[in-house]
């Protein structure tokens, strides 16, 4: 009786059903959205997502980069995902958010236009990019399935160093 | 390595610390003691100083370590009692000890001993400690006896310390005896802090404390209803300001824990500027004074290899060979002088050589050359102006590259670390005379007091080192000058540049209105710099951006003010740097 109590609970378990042999690999995603589109971010890469603040804009820097913000006495740099994207701006409002991320120490937050819920998709049902735009295709690894969604998976690394290349070229 | 003592981290890095501590005024007694042969406090002293490291050692089963100072002790020994005199094979044998032992001690820091070949060090060692034997040593010629040392004693590192300035970058320049304390960071990083400071500081935090207490009891009285308005607001504002006296005396007593005598960077000159000496054949009397100033442990750290490659400078390029100075009626000495001291917020170090000079027309024509300059400007530029092509990157003066500098890669280094520590480097130089270079740092990396000022609806701050006045003027009082703006100030004609315009903020409408303006010290220049608003003054701690953003020059940091948003804090020297490639640009078009 307790066995099944905490089986049946459990995300593997649910997942066995479906699968059948051995648990399929789950992957855990934040999604968001921008525009009409619904992206999905590794949730491991995701150190917090915070409402939008003033944001101090910094003369001179790459033109993508809105500003930096202050996150508990850490300054960090923000970046529009829609300028990154090359989507028309934006006004911030009560659903916009910056979602933090951290790759190699660097930590940066990326402005969205609204942040949805916690996903779990099976790893299998992700499928390689179709043919987007060519921006967005570049920081696409792929697409998941979830019911009559489809959700663009986002590739952080890319995200963030690519960023971090044009930022320094664009400043100097 | 049998021994369990030696894996235990704490012992060992207690050994390691007060070891590196010894060897380093090991290196100022040595050096002292070739100038005071029969000097009893200093022989006692580094016998003193090997004699524990070598129990030390024993203790912890460092065996190379052991059997090493085991025999530079006997030799020290004999020495102490008169037996035998010291000769100049002498010292360099023991100075050989003291890399090789610097050399190990880093070894351990960085894992672990690893296998030296010490016996022909060791022999050495016994030979000179035999009288007969150094007093023929006495008569041989020193260059070639140092030469016989080097190359008898081949443990890997072993070289005359001379052949570890081939390297032109100054980071990897600085003997690696000394490099010991980055060399193995794995570790945490330690310091020793004086009692007192740590009792003054105690002492605050206690003050604090009482502080909490009474603003404790006064929201509890205020909850109970139990005070007046007027009460409230007297207590309130007593409190406050008691706070706000004991967090800035508790700030610049945190700070000031962070605090050591310069003498720590000093200390391995005498070393330093003994060998290299030997090694160009040039003699030189190194005077240090100010050792007691104390700077920012960081700056420790950053300033040593910006200081090592200026005394190396001078050594090499600064001062003329003996017979050079005799036929310039000069003595056969050359004197550089090591000074520290603090100015205000400032600590000023210079140093200074009574050599041949820089020939302004010399660098002038090398400027030229270059194509850093045009003939025509060069001819209306100032001999200061003229020097300050020193900095720039790539340029050297010397027509052949010797193995200790005049490749190029020398002051623009210096300048970028200085840059970094936010700190300023000044050049003065009379050909024939000597050459002085003068370095203003901050007090402390931590703490900026800045000038808030504002443009459109930015705030800004300055650095309140930079500033050299704030002023204010109408319009009509700024000039064109061949295509730049200038303002006259007192009869002095200042470059003006506009914040606003640098930034590209919205552009104020009402542009006849008083603008207020800030004078900025950059090294031996002065800007102008117009904004539209003084905010007032703040102590900010400044952050770094960050990697995005490490390419704007203009933004030295950013703190968080008192309404928790992000505050930018301009680099003034970035600042001027910005605005003349604006300004380039607009003449191009």
């Amino acid at each position: 009786m307790e066995f099944q109590g905490t089986a049946s609970g459990s995300v593997n378990s649910a997942n066995l059903h479906h699968g059948g042999q051995g648990p399929r690999e789950l992957l855990q995603l934040v999604s968001f959205h921008i525009g009409d589109e619904e992206f999905g971010l590794d949730i491991l890469r995701v150190q917090e997502i915070i409402r939008i603040q003033d944001l101090t804009r910094v003369p001179n820097s790459p033109d993508f980069v809105d500003g930096v913000i202050n996150l508990r006495g850490k300054v960090i740099p923000v970046i529009a995902l829609r300028k990154r994207f090359g989507l028309e701006q934006l006004a911030h409002d009560k659903q916009t958010r910056i979602v933090v991320m951290e790759a190699k120490g660097t930590v940066v937050g990326f402005i969205v236009d609204s942040v949805s819920e916690v996903l779990r998709i099976p790893a299998d049902t992700v499928e390689p990019p179709p043919r987007l735009g060519k921006v967005e295709r570049e920081y696409v690894s792929g697409v998941g399935k979830l019911d009559n969604r489809l959700l663009i998976l986002l590739d952080v690394d890319r995200l963030m160093s690519d960023s971090e290349e044009l930022g320094s070229m664009m400043a100097s | 390595m049998d021994n369990d003592l030696s894996q235990d981290p704490t012992l060992v890095q207690e050994f390691l610390v007060e070891s590196e501590e010894l060897l380093q005024g090991m290196d100022q007694d040595m050096v002292s003691l070739e100038s005071a042969p029969s000097d009893a406090d200093l022989l006692n002293r580094i016998f003193r100083a090997i004699h524990t490291i070598k129990g030390t050692s024993g203790f912890l089963g460092f065996e190379p370590v052991v059997r090493l100072s085991h025999r530079a002790e006997d030799v020290l020994n004999s020495l102490r009692k008169g037996e035998i005199q010291l000769t100049q094979r002498m010292m360099d044998a023991l100075l050989n000890v003291r890399d090789q032992l610097g050399w190990m001690l880093a070894d351990i820091r960085a894992g672990g001993l690893k296998t030296y070949d010490i016996d022909a060090l060791i022999a050495e060692l016994e030979l000179v400690q035999k009288p007969g034997e150094s007093a023929s040593a006495r008569s041989a010629a020193p260059t070639a006896a140092t030469l016989a040392v080097s190359t008898a004693a081949s443990a890997p590192p072993v070289e005359e310390p001379a052949s570890d300035h081939v390297a032109p970058h100054p980071t990897d320049s600085s003997p690696p005896g000394q490099q010991q304390p980055q060399a193995g960071d794995s570790g945490a990083q330690t310091m020793r802090v004086d009692v007192r400071k740590l009792d003054e500081l105690i002492n605050l935090i206690g003050e604090l404390v009482l502080e909490r207490n009474r603003l404790m009891r006064l929201a509890s009285d205020l909850n109970l209803g139990r005070l007046s308005k007027e009460a409230l607001d007297s207590a309130f504002s007593q409190s406050t300001a008691r706070l706000s006296f004991i967090t800035e005396e508790l700030q610049a007593a945190g700070l000031r824990t962070r605090m050591v005598p310069i003498d720590a960077v000093f200390r391995k000159f005498p070393r330093l500027v003994r060998d290299v000496a030997r090694s160009l054949q040039k003699e030189v009397e190194l005077v240090v004074r100010g050792q007691d100033t104390e700077i920012d442990k960081t700056m420790v750290e950053l300033i040593g290899d910006p200081l090592v490659h200026l005394v190396r400078n001078s050594l090499d390029h600064g001062l003329e060979l003996p017979g050079a100075r005799e036929s310039a009626g000069k003595s056969r000495q050359g004197t550089i002088r090591l000074e520290a001291r603090q100015e205000g917020d400032q600590i000023v170090i210079s140093v200074a050589d009574d050599g041949a000079g820089i020939d302004p027309q010399r660098v002038l024509r090398k400027a030229i050359e270059k194509g850093l300059v045009t003939a025509e400007r060069g001819r209306i530029l100032s001999s200061r102006e003229i020097l300050d092509f020193i900095f720039l990157p790539g340029f050297s003066t010397v027509e052949k590259a010797t193995d200790l500098s005049g490749r190029g890669v020398g002051m623009d280094v210096v300048s970028s670390n200085l840059r970094r520590m936010n700190g300023t480097i000044e050049l003065d130089s009379l050909p024939g005379k000597g050459t002085t270079v003068l370095l203003h740092l901050p007090l402390t990396l931590a703490i900026m007091p800045v000038l808030l000022v504002q443009v459109a609806d930015e705030i800004y701050g300055l650095p309140l080192r930079s500033v050299l006045e704030t002023t204010q003027v109408r319009s009509d009082e700024v000039h064109r000058m061949e295509g730049y703006e200038v303002l006259r100030l007192r009869g002095r004609t200042l470059p003006l540049l506009r914040l606003a315009q640098i930034f590209a903020t919205q552009v104020r409408t009402g542009e006849d209105l008083e603008q207020k303006v800030v004078v900025l010290a950059i090294g031996d220049k002065r800007v102008a710099l117009l904004v539209d608003h003084l905010v007032g003054q703040e102590s900010t701690v400044i952050k770094p951006l960050g990697s995005y953003l490490h390419n704007c020059s203009s933004i030295a940091g950013a703190t968080i003010s008192g309404d928790g948003r992000v505050r930018l804090v301009l680099d003034p020297a970035g600042l001027l740097a910005t605005a003349h490639g604006l300004s380039r640009q607009e003449t191009i078009q």
